[in-house]
């Protein structure tokens, strides 16, 4: 047996010298590293499908559009005057997994009042397949594909001009070409989305109605809204201007990185705290064998053999807990897959509202790869530090201890 | 190769004022094949005599040879493996590993020195056998009484074949029927393969047995004798 091998199994026996301490500092790392495991699989499933389901309802993953959309000068204004068409798109696969929209600011009125709002035309057929506005819908139906000059608005929108269902309102706005636009819709349906922001600055119509509203060519529109969630950004559009959902609503991408962060956050502390438990054990271990340090320094091992294997010992107990752990935390995170978590437990109940649309309460866990390593890493890491007072303190007493 | 300590003392300052002597004016010839005891009352200096010829602590003043070799200059690293490859230790409570079987223990000091497998396995056989302790390998030091623990110690004294064995009370934790049985494995041992024995004890019927006692008093050497055994 090498030298290596040899400290390894000394060690290995040492561990079990009192078995019941052992486990217990197994079992606690083991939990901590699970629950760690399973916390930012929670965290991270919970942000992802919370995004999914924001996403898919209506903003999509990332927006195309044609190169001068944007203002060069001022890039986040709209220039309503550059549009794009199919042909501009190489990739014919984005085609299937996008839709395409006419944007226009507008002004439209009611019995009551006059107030602006985004229109949005929308290719009625392609939106219902891939996006999930139609199921927001709270009184009245969605837009007709064959419909003409039909919208829907905002319920608070609709509450503040005081329209409802079957009433038609006015709508004033520019065409592309400069001049005024306005016509005349119907109202057909009413959007709910849970009460917030978007409820009073959203409306929308047929694709078609929005491009003769605008004076804008059949073939023409403005941008075309990938709901391909998982899918990074074609290199064929580096011509296009792209915009990704974080940039569009970056409050749902700070809000995501808060959750995953903060998650991260106590975690550590999680760690930390159990590393100091750890500290102490292993103080008491260590000291509780310092006779036994000096007869091995005596009989021949050199200090820095018995600090080894200390460290030996530390790491196979480390070892042993991560995998434990790591299977805790993906048999936890397998059953809450099975089982998905109702997280209105955490709300009392009450529904949970995100960048203006509500949440669906059920989160479902996914595993997420890298935790599995990043957080035995980070085990490893305290574990480290941890050992590092009582070995010093040990190194020193060795040295003096005869 | 002889142990020699010529004119050594040791000291111990706890302020300025303050200074204790753990050996004074030491001065030992150990031959090959010597088996010698340092007797004393308790606090008389023979343990910090004994830590002294292994290496454990250096003196204050005056020089620790060994075949001619200074082990005062050498670095604490250095002494360990000095007493590695010379010395083997019986202790009074034994110091056995309780994790490893009494195999694994006279095992632990070869491994250190980096023997082979086979060689290892040979040499742990030819101790336990030199020591009654064949068929009882296997056994952890619990599983043992306290005379075949403190054979086990014997054992891994001298599994390595040192030139020179360092006991410090090796009797005075066994019964007397075991602790005659322990003095008369020293002597077979001493005789069969010239091992050298320094025993620090009170032990009377050790203290017959040995060829040279050092009576120790105040950390001096207060008298010697040599018996004709």
């Amino acid at each position: 047996m090498n030298g290596f091998a040899y400290l390894v199994k000394f060690s290995y026996r040492n561990l079990f010298r009192v078995p019941r301490r052992t486990l217990i500092m197994i079992l606690s790392l083991s939990l901590g590293c699970g629950f760690i495991i399973w916390d930012l699989n929670f965290a991270s499933s919970g942000s992802r499908e919370m995004m999914k389901e924001f996403l898919s309802q209506y903003a999509g993953n990332y927006h195309i559009t044609h190169p001068e959309f944007y203002d060069a000068h001022n890039k986040k204004e709209f220039n309503l005057y550059k549009t794009m068409s199919d042909d501009e798109l190489v990739e014919k696969n984005l085609i299937q997994l996008s839709t395409k929209r006419v944007n226009a600011p507008v002004f439209i009125s009611g019995e009551k009042k006059t107030l602006g709002v985004l229109l949005t035309g929308l290719d009625v057929e392609k939106e219902k397949k891939i996006s999930t506005l139609y199921k927001a819908i709270s009184e009245g139906r969605f837009l007709a594909k064959s419909g003409d000059k039909e919208i829907i608005l905002g319920k608070k929108f609709a509450q503040r001009i005081n329209v409802s269902v079957g009433k038609q309102v006015a709508t004033v706005g520019q065409a592309i070409d400069g001049s005024i636009a306005n016509d005349l819709f119907t109202v057909v349906g009413v959007l709910d989305f849970g009460g917030g922001d978007l409820e009073e600055s959203l409306a929308f119509t047929q694709l078609q109605s929005a491009q003769e509203l605008l004076a804008m060519p059949l073939e023409r529109y403005h941008q075309r809204v990938s709901f391909d969630m998982d899918s990074e950004i074609p290199l064929s559009l580096k011509n296009h201007e792209i915009s990704k959902w974080t940039e569009l609503l970056p409050e749902i991408g700070v809000s995501v990185r808060f959750i995953d962060n903060f998650t991260w956050i106590v975690s550590i502390i999680i760690v930390v705290v159990v590393s100091l438990g750890l500290s102490n054990t292993l103080m008491i271990t260590f000291f509780e064998r310092e006779q036994e340090f000096t007869s091995l320094n005596i009989i021949g091992a050199q200090t820095s053999w018995i600090t080894a294997s200390l460290m030996v010992e530390v790491f196979v107990m480390g070892t042993i807990a991560v995998l434990i752990g790591a299977l805790l935390g993906f048999a936890a995170t397998t059953y809450f897959n099975y089982y998905p978590i109702n997280i209105e437990i955490f709300t009392g109940g009450k529904p949970i509202i995100m960048g203006g649309i509500t949440i669906a309460p059920l989160i479902r866990i996914y595993s997420v790869p890298q935790y599995y390593w990043q957080v035995p890493l980070m085990i490893y890491f305290f574990l480290i530090l941890t050992m590092i007072y009582p070995l010093i303190r040990v190194i020193r007493r060795s040295k003096n201890a005869v | 190769m002889q142990f020699e300590l010529s004119n050594v003392d040791k000291v111990y300052e706890s302020s300025e004022e303050i200074k204790v002597y753990g050996a004074k004016n030491v001065n030992i010839k150990i031959p090959e094949a010597e088996f010698m005891a340092l007797v004393g009352p308790s606090g008389s200096g023979k343990t910090t005599i004994l830590n002294l010829i292994a290496g454990l602590i250096l003196p204050s003043s005056g020089s620790l040879k060994h075949g001619g070799e200074d082990i005062t200059s050498m670095s604490l690293e250095e002494r360990t493996k000095h007493r590695l490859d010379y010395m083997g230790f019986v202790f009074q409570d034994y110091q056995l590993l309780p994790i490893l079987t009494a195999s694994e223990n006279i095992e632990f000091p070869l491994q250190l020195k980096g023997f082979s497998k086979k060689d290892i396995k040979q040499r742990v056989e030819w101790a336990l056998t030199q020591v009654g302790l064949e068929k009882l390998g296997n056994r952890f030091p619990s599983q043992l009484s306290g005379g075949q623990q403190q054979r086990v110690s014997i054992a891994r004294a001298i599994a390595g074949r040192p030139q020179l064995i360092l006991a410090d009370e090796p009797t005075a934790n066994l019964d007397s029927k075991t602790a005659q049985e322990i003095i008369e494995l020293f002597l077979k041992l001493n005789k069969e393969f010239k091992l050298t024995f320094i025993f620090s004890t009170h032990d009377q019927r050790l203290i017959d047995q040995v060829r040279t006692v050092l009576y120790v008093k105040d950390g001096q050497i207060s008298e010697s004798r040599v018996h004709h055994v």
